[in-house]
C-alpha cells in the first residue's frame, strides 16, 4: 500500500527553466515527490505564462492555462539576479539545493553569473543539469532550437508523412516533450550516483539527440544496407503487415473529421476484420488472402476498406473489433481522450487541482504509478513570485525585514 | 569511468520493455535480456543485414538490445520457474513488457512475487498498453493503435483533412513507454536507498502518449477548442501561415516562425545576406524592419510579406545551406534530415553521442548511445546486442552454478 511518501521527497531542484523542455523535466520531479522551486525574473520572463489564458479578458502572469499545467507542483520565487541582495538569495537558495536545472541557449547562465565554478564554489556536491538544443559541448552549440527546429534536424520531422508528399513532421514540439522526459532520467541518473557516493556533477541534455535516438534502426539501415530512410505514412514496412492504416469514420461528408486505425498482424485478425464489416468480397478476394498479397496490394485494398467503415462509428467500430481481437483504435481527439475515454477516466488521469487564480482544473497525469510511494498531484502552479517570502524566511534564514526591505528595492 | 547504475541488476521480459532496458543498459545496468525460446519479436523484425532475415540479422534486435546480455528461458516450464525465480531473487530490477496478467498465470509475475516476497528489494516494473488495470488493459494494440488512440495522430498530418491524420514512423509509442518506464525505475532505486525496499511500478503507454501532446490539452481543458493538423507545422485551433519549404536540392526547409528575427541586429544581417543573391526585394523598406517587433501571433501584411520573400529566397538556396548560415545569424532555421543524415555531422561525433557495435555478419556500425552526457558518470556502449542464449551458460552455470548435465536436460525439455 502506498504510505504517503513520495519517492524523492528529501530532493530540492532550483529551477531556472522556462517554455516547455526544462519545465517538463522539473514537473516530473515535482510530481515525484521533489521541492521544486522556479527562480523567475521579468528580464527572463517565463513566456509560457503570457500564453493560454483562461480569462482572456483579464490577462494575467498567473492565468495561464499551458504554464498551470506544466508547473503544478512547484513552488516559485522572484529575484533579480543583476541586483546584489537577489544575486544573494539565488546564491543562497542554491547553496541549499541538490540539483540546479536551465534550459536556456548554451552559455546564458554562465553569463548570469553561474558557470560551474561558481555553482561548485556555492555548493561543491550540486548536480548541475542543462537542456538545451544542441548541448552544451561541441561544435554548433550557439545554434538556436525550437521544438520544430530539433525534430527537423534529428530526422524525427522526416520519418512522419506519406512517401510522395512533403514531411508532415509531428504537431506539436514533441523533441521539448521528450528532451524534458530524458532529463528527467539523466538528473536522476546523477542523483541516484550522488546518494550512493556523495558525488555532483555536471549533466549536459541535448535535445536533438533526444529525437535522433528514436532513428537508430534507420541509421543501421544505412549504414549496414546503404538504403537512405523514405516515408511510409501509416503503413508498416518492419514488420510488413497489412492492413494497417487509418480510415474515414462517420459522416465525412459532413466534414466531420473522425478517423479509426486498424492494424491486422495474423491472416485471422483479417478474417475477423471482413467480417465485421460485412466485406465478404474483401474476404474472399484471393489477391487478398495472405499478408503479402495484401501488403501488395496495399493502396487498392485500404480503398476498399474505406467504402466499408466510412458508414461506422469510430468508437463503435473500435469496439466491436477490439471484441474480435484485431487492434483497433479512434484516432482520438482530445475531447474523446477527456470527456468519453474510460481507459482515462478509470485510472483518473485528468485528476483535478487547485490553483489560486484559475480555480479547480484537471490536469495530465504522470503515466505510471508506483505501489508504496505513488507521486501525487497536491497543487497547481505558483502564482508569480508566490513563496519568495516564505522559502526567504523559512529556508534561507532572512528576517522579515529583511524580505522587505529587498522587496522594496526589488531585488526579489 | 563507470557509469550511475554500475551495479545494478536488472531482468527484462517481453517486447515492451526493450527502449527502457536500452536506456538503463547504457547507463551502466546490467540487464540481462530473457527471450523465449525461439527468440523474442524484434528478431523477426526488419531491417535485416543484407535483407535476408534469420535469428541473429535484425537491426532492430541490434539497435534495441545493445550492452545487454542474453538468455533464453521458458517460465511457464517446472525448470524454466524455478530458474526464474533463482534470477529474481538475484535482481534489482524487473522490466517486465509482458501482457499483463500472463506471467501471473504461470506463477512468475509480480503477484506471484510478491506473495513470497513481500517487502523484498526488488523494482518491478510493468510497461503495458494500457497499465495493469481498467477496462481496456486487455485490448490488442500496435504502435499504430496507440498514438491514434493516445492523441499525437489528431495533432499530425497535412492541411488536406482528405488525408489521414498521421503516425510518426518510429514506434514511439515504445520509446515514450520506456522513457517513463526508465523514469519509474530510477524513482524507485533512488527511494529504495533509504527505505531498503522494492515496489512495483505501473508504466501505462496509452498515458504516456496521452500526457505528450502539448497545445491541445490546454486548448481543450481551458477553452473547449480542438487542435487541427497542419502539414508540418504546429497544429492550432486556427490555420496558420506554413514554415516548410522545399529547397534548391529537394530536401526540406524548417523556418520556425516563418523565419522572422525578432532582433534588429539579426533583421540586418539577414537582408545582407539575401540581397548577395539579389533576393531581398523590398524588404529593405523601413516598414519591414518595424514589422518584426510586432507580436509573432498577429498576422501582419508585414509579416506576411517577410516570410513570402524569405520562403522563395530559401527555395533557391541548397538546405544545408540555408540552416548552416541561419543558425550563423542566430536564426531557429533547420534543415529536415533523414536521420541517417546525422552520421557524418562534426558536432554529433565531437559530443561522443555515436557508439560502435559489431553486426554479426557485417562488422561495426554506429548508434546513437544516449541523449545525455553525465561529466562523473558517463552513458556508454560496451557490447553488442546478444545472440540468442548467449549468456545462457555464463549464467545459469557461472552465476545460478547449474552443472552441465542440468543444464542440458533442461535444455532437452525446452525450458532454455
Amino acid at each position: 500500500m502506498a504510505d504517503g511518501k513520495r519517492p524523492l521527497e528529501g530532493i530540492r531542484v532550483v529551477d531556472f527553466s522556462w517554455i516547455v523542455a526544462g519545465p517538463q523535466c522539473t514537473r516530473i520531479m515535482a510530481d515525484l515527490g521533489a521541492d521544486v522551486i522556479r527562480v523567475e525574473n521579468e528580464s527572463y520572463l517565463d513566456s509560457m505564462r503570457n500564453g493560454m489564458q483562461v480569462y482572456p479578458d483579464r490577462p494575467s502572469l498567473n492565468g495561464s492555462g499551458m504554464f498551470n499545467n506544466m508547473s503544478r507542483n512547484k513552488r516559485g520565487v522572484t529575484a533579480n539576479v543583476w541586483h546584489p541582495g537577489g544575486r544573494e538569495m539565488v546564491e543562497r537558495l542554491i547553496s541549499k539545493a541538490d540539483a540546479v536545472l536551465e534550459n536556456f541557449s548554451a552559455g546564458a547562465f554562465e553569463r548570469m553569473g553561474f558557470g560551474m565554478e561558481k555553482l561548485r564554489e556555492l555548493n561543491p556536491n550540486l548536480i548541475y543539469i542543462s537542456i538545451s538544443g544542441f548541448g552544451h559541448q561541441g561544435i554548433d552549440t550557439t545554434y538556436i532550437t525550437w521544438g520544430p527546429t530539433a525534430q527537423a534536424v534529428s530526422g524525427s520531422t522526416f520519418m512522419s508523412g506519406l512517401p510522395d508528399m512533403p514531411p508532415a513532421g509531428w504537431g506539436y514540439s514533441y523533441l521539448d516533450h521528450t528532451a524534458g522526459y530524458y532529463g528527467a532520467i539523466a538528473l536522476l541518473q546523477a542523483l541516484y550516483h550522488r546518494k550512493r557516493t556523495g558525488e555532483g556533477q555536471y549533466v549536459d541534455v541535448a535535445q536533438v539527440e533526444t529525437g535522433m535516438m528514436m532513428g537508430g534502426v534507420a541509421m543501421l539501415d544505412y549504414q549496414v544496407n546503404g538504403r537512405e530512410y523514405t516515408r511510409i505514412g501509416n503503413h508498416s514496412r518492419w514488420p510488413a503487415v497489412a492492413p494497417h492504416s487509418v480510415y474515414r469514420c462517420d459522416g465525412w461528408s459532413e466534414g466531420r473529421d473522425r478517423w479509426i486505425a486498424i492494424a491486422c498482424e495474423t491472416d485471422a485478425q483479417w478474417q475477423a476484420l471482413c467480417k465485421v464489416l460485412g466485406a465478404d468480397d474483401l474476404a474472399s478476394d484471393p489477391l487478398f488472402a495472405t499478408n503479402l498479397g495484401r501488403v501488395q496490394q496495399q493502396d487498392s485494398m485500404d480503398a476498399r476498406i474505406n467504402e466499408y467503415t466510412k458508414g461506422w462509428d469510430t468508437r463503435e467500430l473500435m469496439y466491436v473489433l477490439q471484441a474480435n481481437d484485431v487492434p483497433a483504435g479512434t484516432a482520438q481527439n482530445q475531447e474523446d481522450k477527456m470527456e468519453r475515454d474510460p481507459q482515462h477516466r478509470a485510472r483518473n488521469h485528468f485528476a483535478v487541482a487547485e490553483h489560486p487564480y484559475v480555480g479547480a482544473h484537471r490536469f495530465e497525469g504522470l503515466p505510471l504509478h508506483l505501489s508504496r510511494t505513488d507521486w501525487q498531484l497536491r497543487h497547481g502552479a505558483p502564482g508569480f513570485g508566490e513563496h519568495t517570502e516564505e522559502i526567504m524566511t523559512e529556508l534561507l534564514g532572512y528576517t522579515q525585514d529583511e524580505v522587505t526591505a529587498l522587496k522594496a528595492e526589488v531585488a526579489v | 569511468m563507470s557509469g550511475p547504475l554500475d551495479g545494478i541488476r536488472i531482468l527484462e521480459i517481453g517486447d515492451r520493455a526493450e527502449a527502457a532496458g536500452l536506456l538503463l543498459a547504457a547507463a551502466g545496468a546490467d540487464v540481462i535480456r530473457v527471450e523465449p525460446t525461439e527468440g523474442s519479436r524484434g528478431r523477426r523484425v526488419g531491417p535485416f543485414v543484407a535483407d535476408k532475415p534469420g535469428q541473429e540479422r535484425s537491426l532492430h534486435h541490434a539497435y534495441f538490445n545493445a550492452n545487454k546480455r542474453g538468455i533464453t528461458l521458458d517460465p511457464s516450464t517446472g525448470d524454466g520457474l524455478t530458474i526464474w525465480r533463482r534470477l529474481l531473487e538475484r535482481a534489482d530490477v524487473v522490466l517486465d513488457g509482458t501482457a499483463p496478467g500472463s506471467l501471473d498465470k504461470v506463477n512468475a509475475g509480480h503477484e506471484s512475487f510478491k506473495a513470497m516476497h513481500d517487502g523484498g528489494k526488488l523494482v518491478w516494473c510493468c510497461i503495458t498498453p494500457f497499465g495493469l488495470t481498467g477496462p481496456w488493459k486487455d485490448w490488442a494494440v500496435t504502435d499504430l493503435t496507440q498514438i491514434a488512440l493516445g492523441g499525437p495522430m489528431m495533432s499530425t498530418g497535412y492541411d488536406d483533412h482528405e488525408i489521414p491524420p498521421i503516425r510518426p514512423d518510429g514506434e514511439h509509442s515504445i520509446w515514450m513507454g520506456g522513457e517513463f518506464g526508465a523514469i519509474g525505475v530510477l524513482a524507485a532505486l533512488y527511494e529504495r536507498e533509504t527505505s531498503g525496499l522494492g515496489q512495483l511500478v505501473d508504466v501505462s503507454i496509452h498515458e504516456s502518449i496521452s500526457c505528450t501532446v502539448e497545445g491541445a490539452f490546454p486548448n481543450w481543458e481551458y477553452a473547449s477548442r480542438l487542435v487541427q493538423r497542419q502539414t508540418g507545422r504546429h497544429s492550432s485551433p486556427a490555420r496558420t501561415a506554413p514554415w516548410q519549404y522545399m529547397a534548391s536540392d529537394g530536401n526540406y526547409i524548417n523556418l520556425m516562425g516563418g523565419g522572422i528575427p525578432r532582433a534588429r541586429g539579426n533583421w540586418t544581417d539577414l537582408i545582407k545576406w539575401l540581397e548577395e543573391f539579389g533576393a531581398a526585394e523590398d524588404l529593405a523598406e523601413d516598414k519591414y524592419q518595424q514589422a518584426i517587433h510586432s507580436d509573432p501571433m498577429q498576422a501582419t501584411q508585414e509579416r506576411a510579406r517577410i516570410s513570402e520573400v524569405l520562403g522563395k529566397f530559401v527555395q533557391s538556396r541548397p538546405a544545408e545551406e540555408v540552416y548552416r548560415r541561419g543558425q550563423g545569424l542566430h536564426l531557429p532555421y533547420s534543415v529536415i534530415r533523414r536521420p541517417e543524415q546525422n552520421l557524418d555531422d562534426p558536432h554529433w561525433i565531437a559530443r561522443g553521442f555515436f557508439g560502435e557495435v559489431d553486426i554479426p555478419d557485417f562488422g561495426k556500425a554506429r548508434i546513437p548511445i544516449a541523449p545525455y552526457m553525465l561529466e562523473a558518470t558517463p552513458n556508454s556502449v560496451r557490447r553488442r546486442a546478444p545472440l540468442l542464449g548467449e549468456h545462457n551458460f555464463e549464467v545459469f552455470n557461472g552465476e545460478l552454478g547449474l552443472d552441465t548435465n542440468q543444464l542440458v536436460a533442461i535444455a532437452g525439455a525446452g525450458s532454455i
